[in-house]
């Protein structure tokens, strides 16, 4: 009884090895490419056709597409990773990418997969700093189909409703948004019927970040030993961002319903959203009498009267990248089907709205008849990369709870100022 | 040629091995599933391990060290200590008492469809996944939401918003309201099949002798209902040290995270969102350990004055 016992307990110790066991990807020289990607309805519509075609040319080559929403990407990405079964190719934006290639987790571009003779001919065909966040040590390890800075999308039709004229009033200055928002705005007590405008919470490194730019702060020091530079521009950024909160001048909170996501259903409850040139086929799909009727436009990015830097939203590339555990053979034909995907650049800019930010594209005929092409072009001409340094995801969150201490909390903007500064000097020092 | 010789087993011992053949299916779940996770938690939170590198170092305690003396970036251990206390005092408490205030009333009910009527619909939050839950409740408890509004008209307050989801002590407020909705049925249920057990001539014994409801209730309901009371109280207590989606669905929903950090959300954002496996599951095993103690004591407590019929 007892060997039996000891025989049993062994057994058991190894039950978990052999239930958590990795998979292959290859089997019987046929290549499985699991494809991670966010939703986006239009995207997926031409993306599933590129996919049946480069399975047609290449039978070996089974492709299983899984779509989660953009902001579970990186959680389930990292987990799986973690596990030993991430997925072959998958997409990050600037930030989460650039972690995945310090660490030597996915593989370089295959340059000739890709219609390049090697890192500069790729580079040198890609607007400048775009392919930053995923370059190392001479070598590119992604590739974007979509480069972009957010503007301003503004609804006409509730302009007028409150008797502003949009192509005049529309806000071109923080203090201004303030003074339109408040004319825009429409509450029962103190509950909020209708947003002027609100912020794109909690995407703080894309909009706060050079909102405190433009007054000359920083998140850090040249030589990245200092965090939270220039207090002055942070405090002020976190006494106006207290001023548009519930315990301000109650213009929105971030537990509010995203003003991007209501803003194409032009039900009058939101004035002016967030959004980068992906909105407009966004807006196309989901209300089409909204987006032919020509009541909406694009403004840029609002600087502050008393700014000391011009710059816009920061902008970002979306990342296609392959895992580098998978073999030779996987690797070499997930580059392949990213090349054969965006080979049809056009299309993601003409259907989808999403810009490679190729030189050529964006001095395309395609993309100079976009609908406010030149206002996106202008603000991401002014715009600097978002940040990917090594914390750029603490950073996010520490930037979060800095505007939901002012906003929610009333916390005052000086110790929710010295709390951040010190939170992320602790990231900084540790690191 | 020799004879092998036959074993002869006693009765018992025959009775232990199909036990423990019949144990075997509940062992293998326990160690897929509970032990190995609990020995690599501990394992891996002795390292320096991160989500995305493939090779960690051993660092003794250094993450406990770390986690009582540091604020973990901006979301410290102790924060989410306090937060997860606040929780489960305010959650559990009420829960016990409430789910067994319900369950008496609902024995009291002579037609037993009416009780049947009654317990499916304090149990059926419970069938809810909790994601779900908290996503409704977040619509509730919006300024225009049925909560705010029906506080509004019953304190004769329009238009007033009462921050459910703003102000940090109406979120803590928040969070355990869902928590209690959702699972007082569960609680209540084993109530209700603890009052069962009660054998009925013993009321009818003291309502002989002239006692009271009241009286029955202290006297009898409850002493013999201590060790279902021992059950539920355990039971809700660690539900409520791992309460999590409720949470993690208001953070995503825009509100303020330090409020409701409860440890076991800090795990996960430490762990999975920034990376930081080796000091997240120094955070689980903190956690495991409180748990373990809290309800050690509690046994320990009850364990005294034990009645029997």
């Amino acid at each position: 009884m007892k060997k039996l016992t000891i025989m049993v307990l062994t057994a058991l110790l190894l039950v978990p090895s052999f239930v958590f066991a990795q998979g292959s990807s290859e089997k019987d020289g046929n290549v499985t490419i699991n494809f991670w990607t966010h939703e986006d309805t239009n995207r997926q519509a031409i993306e599933d056709g590129y996919i049946a075609e480069f399975e047609a040319a290449n039978p070996d080559v089974t492709v299983k597409a899984t779509r989660q929403a953009s902001k579970k990407m990186i959680e389930l990405i990292q987990t799986a990773f973690a596990a030993g079964e991430g997925p072959t190719i998958f997409n990050l934006e600037s930030n989460n990418a650039n972690p995945f290639v310090q660490a030597g987790r996915v593989a370089p571009v295959k340059y000739e997969a890709l219609g390049y003779k090697d890192a500069e001919d790729m580079k040198s065909h890609y607007i400048d700093g775009m392919l930053d966040p995923v370059t190392y040590d001479g070598d590119i390890y992604g590739i974007p189909f979509e480069g972009l800075s957010w503007c301003l999308y503004i609804n006409k039709n509730v302009f007028k409703d409150a008797g502003l004229d949009p192509e005049k009033d529309y806000p071109k200055t923080w203090e201004e948004m303030v003074e339109v928002s408040e004319k825009l705005v429409i509450r029962s007590g103190d509950i909020i019927e209708r947003r002027g405008f609100d912020f794109r919470y909690p995407y703080y490194l894309e909009t706060l970040v050079p909102m405190v730019n433009q007054l000359g702060g920083s998140l850090f020091s040249a030589d990245g030993s200092e965090a939270i530079i220039g207090e002055e521009a942070w405090v002020k950024v976190l006494t106006y961002m207290q001023n548009w909160g519930p315990n301000g001048l109650n213009l929105g909170s971030p537990t509010y319903k995203n003003a991007r996501k209501l803003f194409n259903n032009n039900n009058n409850d939101i004035a002016m959203a967030m959004s980068g040139l992906y909105q407009e086929a966004r807006i196309k799909s989901d209300n089409p009498d909204f987006y032919n009727s020509g009541e909406w436009m694009v403004v840029p990015f609002p600087v502050w009267e008393d700014a000391v830097a011009d710059t816009s939203a920061s902008f970002y590339g979306q990342f296609y990248m392959v895992n580098a555990d998978e073999s030779e053979k996987t690797q070499q034909k997930a580059w392949e089907l990213i090349g054969s995907m965006l080979s049809h650049e056009q299309e993601y800019l003409s259907e989808v709205n999403l810009i490679p930010p190729t030189k050529e594209l964006m001095n395309s005929e395609t993309f100079k008849s976009m609908p406010y092409a030149e206002v996106f072009e202008g603000d991401m001409e002014r715009a600097h990369h978002l940040y990917f340094g090594k914390n750029a995801t603490e950073v996010q969150s520490l930037l979060s709870t800095a505007v939901n201490n002012v906003m929610l909390q009333n916390m005052d903007p000086e110790q929710a100022y010295q709390e951040l500064k010190a939170s992320v000097q602790e990231l900084v020092d540790e690191d | 040629m020799s004879k092998q010789p036959i074993k002869h087993y006693s009765i018992e011992k025959k009775q232990a091995r199909w036990g423990f053949f019949f144990t075997v299916p509940c062992l293998i779940f326990f160690a897929v599933f509970s032990f190995y996770p609990i020995i690599s938690a501990f394992v891996t939170s002795l390292s320096d391990k991160q989500i995305m590198n493939r090779t960690s170092e051993f660092i003794g305690l250094e993450n406990y060290k770390y986690l009582f003396t540091k604020s973990n970036g901006g979301f410290s251990l102790l924060n989410s200590m306090r937060a997860t206390i606040t929780f489960t005092l305010g959650t559990f408490i009420p829960m016990v008492v409430v789910s067994l205030i319900i369950a008496v009333f609902l024995m009291q009910l002579r037609k037993t469809r009416y009780r049947g009527f009654f317990q499916i619909g304090f149990y059926l939050p419970a069938v809810l996944s909790s994601v779900v839950a908290a996503a409704i409740w977040m619509i509730m408890f919006d300024p225009r939401g049925i909560v705010n509004q029906t506080t509004n008209a019953l304190l004769n307050t329009a238009g007033k918003d009462y921050g459910w989801l703003v102000n940090s002590t109406m979120l803590q407020f928040s969070t355990m309201v869902v928590y209690f909705w959702k699972y007082i049925g569960y609680f209540v249920i084993l109530f209700i099949t603890g009052l069962a057990t009660i054998p009925p001539t013993l009321y009818e014994a003291a309502t002989v002798d002239g006692s009271g409801k009241w009286s029955n209730f202290w006297r009898i309901t409850l002493p013999l209902l201590k060790p279902t009371v021992l059950l539920v109280s355990v039971m809700a207590m660690l539900q409520c040290l791992k309460t999590f989606s409720t949470q993690y669905m208001f953070v995503q929903g825009g509100t303020s995270r330090p409020p409701i950090d409860v440890i076991t959300m800090n795990i996960y954002f430490t762990g999975i969102k920034h990376g930081k496996l080796g000091r997240a599951s120094a955070m689980s095993i903190i956690l495991f350990v409180i748990m373990l103690v809290l309800t050690v004591v509690q046994f320990k407590i009850s364990d005294s004055d034990d009645v029997d019929y």
